[in-house]
């Protein structure tokens, strides 16, 4: 019994490094995806354009931005990042044209 | 004041000595009261023309200041009017960080012909997002549903706290969907799964718990052109736990043998909220995720995913899992399909208590397809009908019968054929979408289990189950 409790907090111990590690490794490629100038914004807009009906559709029926303010849109989409693990340029890509196309 | 010409009269020129004088003298009078007039109307004409002049100098002054507030006015409109500027300007006004709901509902309609149930059914999902920062969100989804015979029942499947790490990795952490293949966390909400009823695996006599309580660390990355990703999703968690059977009444006399604290081959899962009471090892994830094609691409789209999940369901018993999933879509087409193999380490000198499952399903849009020879209405009804089909099993050595569930709910027709242990299902849809998250569902469920295995509970073989029909019709709304 006392073999499995290390086993188990064993367990627990290797969990949290990898964790660590991949948390480390990732920071390290991480970039920042803000789109400040008006012409980085409009570029967003066509890619998320591009990808809006693409990505929501993998799993349900696009929705217009419409259907949602756009502080509501903030909230969902960073749902939709957890739910359907987008990559960050691409979800705030698709943030920017549900905002703007409402 | 001096007079012009030089005409001015003293008043002491003359004293007046006879009437003539005196006359004189009036008249002079009378011209010095006229001169002091015409002064007084001189002096009040220059005050008018100085007064005038400020006049004209405030109307300038007036004129131009109007001028220019019109032209700060109109470069303000032509400015700071857009909808994103707007919009901007109220998500400042009413706060940076918001809550919200969204979420589903779905009322529907289940007849079930092997148990002559005719019920109509409700059930509703908000999840609850309130976004604490710009990297932290919180997440509580509570789903309350009408059980037989009670009230409500309500559940809380999940509530997490996500943190965005950076643009690669994510950390997820509390009650969560598995993450295991795509259903539970992507098509489970009543108006994303095409059909009612889930796929075999993943139902009411599911292979893998529908949720778990731990800490998921994942994101997704783009490797190629747009479109081209890939992701994963690491995690650890509580790990299955089983329901135990309830053998009340199988002792003595009963022939049945005794099993209430005994777990047994074919035990069912629990199905939410795994708070693990009998095992201190967790189990372990990982979900990888990827995107062959990118999105202009005239081959469509296709998503290819693998998964494991492995820990202890009991102490010292091991319980491993993996699967591999699909998805593709090209224009009005849509297939996905998974497969799961999962195995469970018996105590007691039980064999392992191994499973298979899948499912493959379909479904066309019929939109652009109506004959133009159709009246408008009629055409305008088949651009909304998506026809499906799905096919999904489970092969399992043994089936618990005391486990086995009757009663109808959301997604569920109350039949015992799927608790079968080589259960086949096919399930024939047509949807009516009113809009992309409001859909009128329609679903006929053929039960065709195959024979063998036995109850673990009775030792009885199952033999051959008999086959079954449903017809369940439902409105999903996603909000």
């Amino acid at each position: 019994m006392d073999k499995m409790r290390k086993l188990g907090r064993g367990s627990w111990l290797i969990a949290a490094l990898l964790g660590y590690v991949l948390g480390f490794c990732t920071s390290a490629l991480a970039q920042q995806s803000g789109a400040s100038s008006a012409a980085e914004q409009r570029a967003l807009f066509r890619r998320g354009a591009q990808l809006w009906p693409i990505y929501c559709n993998t799993c349900h029926n696009a929705r217009p931005g419409s259907e949602f303010s756009p502080a509501e849109w903030n909230m969902i989409m960073m749902h939709m990042r957890t739910q359907a693990n987008l990559p960050a340029q691409d979800a705030q890509a698709v943030l920017q044209y549900l905002k703007a196309s409402r | 004041m001096a007079r012009a010409g030089g005409s001015s009269i003293s008043p002491l020129d003359t004293t007046p000595t006879s009437p003539h004088d005196r006359e004189i003298q009036e008249i002079r009078q009378e011209i010095r009261r006229l001169e002091q007039k015409v002064d007084q109307l001189q002096n009040e004409d220059q005050q008018l023309q100085k007064t005038n002049s400020e006049l004209k100098a405030k109307d300038t002054q007036l004129k131009a200041d109007t001028d220019q507030q019109i032209q700060n006015l109109q470069s303000n409109v032509a400015s700071a009017t857009s909808p994103e500027s707007f919009a901007e300007a109220m998500n400042q006004y009413l706060g940076r960080y918001r809550f919200t709901i969204a979420g589903g509902v779905a009322g529907s309609f289940i007849y079930d012909r092997q148990n002559e149930i005719n019920t109509f059914n409700i059930a509703m999902e908000p999840i609850f997002l309130w976004q604490i920062s710009d990297k932290m969100l919180f997440e509580g989804t509570v789903e309350a549903a009408l059980p037989g015979g009670s009230a409500a029942d309500f559940e809380l499947p999940v509530a997490t706290i996500q943190y965005f790490v950076n643009d690669y990795a994510e950390l997820v952490a509390g009650i969560f969907d598995q993450p295991f293949g795509d259903w539970y966390e992507d098509q489970s909400p009543y108006w994303v799964n095409r059909f009612i009823t889930a796929p075999l695996p993943f139902g009411v006599n599911a292979l893998i718990p529908p949720t778990d309580v731990g800490l998921q660390l994942r994101g997704g990355m783009q490797w190629g052109k747009l479109g081209q990703i890939a992701d994963y999703t690491l995690w650890v968690a509580n790990g299955p736990g089983y329901t135990q059977a309830s053998c009340a009444g199988n002792t003595p006399p009963s022939p049945l043998p005794s099993c209430s604290s005994t777990p047994l081959v074919g035990d069912t899962l629990v199905s939410v909220n795994n708070l693990q009471l009998n095992t201190h090892t967790p189990a372990f994830g990982a979900r990888f995720r990827v995107y062959p094609l990118p999105v202009d691409s005239t081959l469509g789209r296709l998503e290819l995913g693998a998964s494991t999940y492995d820990g202890k369901w009991l102490d010292g018993f091991w319980f491993n899992a993996w699967g591999v999933d699909f998805n593709y879509f090209k224009d009005n087409f849509q297939a996905r399909g998974e497969w799961i193999q999962t195995y469970r380490q018996m105590p007691n000198g039980l064999g392992a208590d191994n499973r298979q499952g899948w499912y493959v399903q379909g479904g066309y849009f019929l939109t652009g397809l109506a004959p133009a020879a159709l009246p408008a209405p009629m055409q305008a009804v088949i651009d909304k009908l998506e026809p499906l089909v799905r096919y999904s099993g489970i092969n399992q050595r043994a089936a618990v019968q005391s486990e086995i569930l009757t009663n109808p709910a959301i997604g569920f027709s109350g039949s015992p054929a799927v608790f079968a242990p080589h259960a086949r299902e096919v399930a024939l849809g047509l949807d009516y979408w009113f809009a992309p998250s409001v859909v009128w569902q329609n679903e006929f469920d053929f039960e065709l289990p195959r024979a063998g295995g036995f109850y673990s509970d009775t030792g009885a073989p199952v033999g051959a189950t008999r086959n079954d029909r449903a017809f369940m019709s439902q409105i999903a709304i996603g909000f």
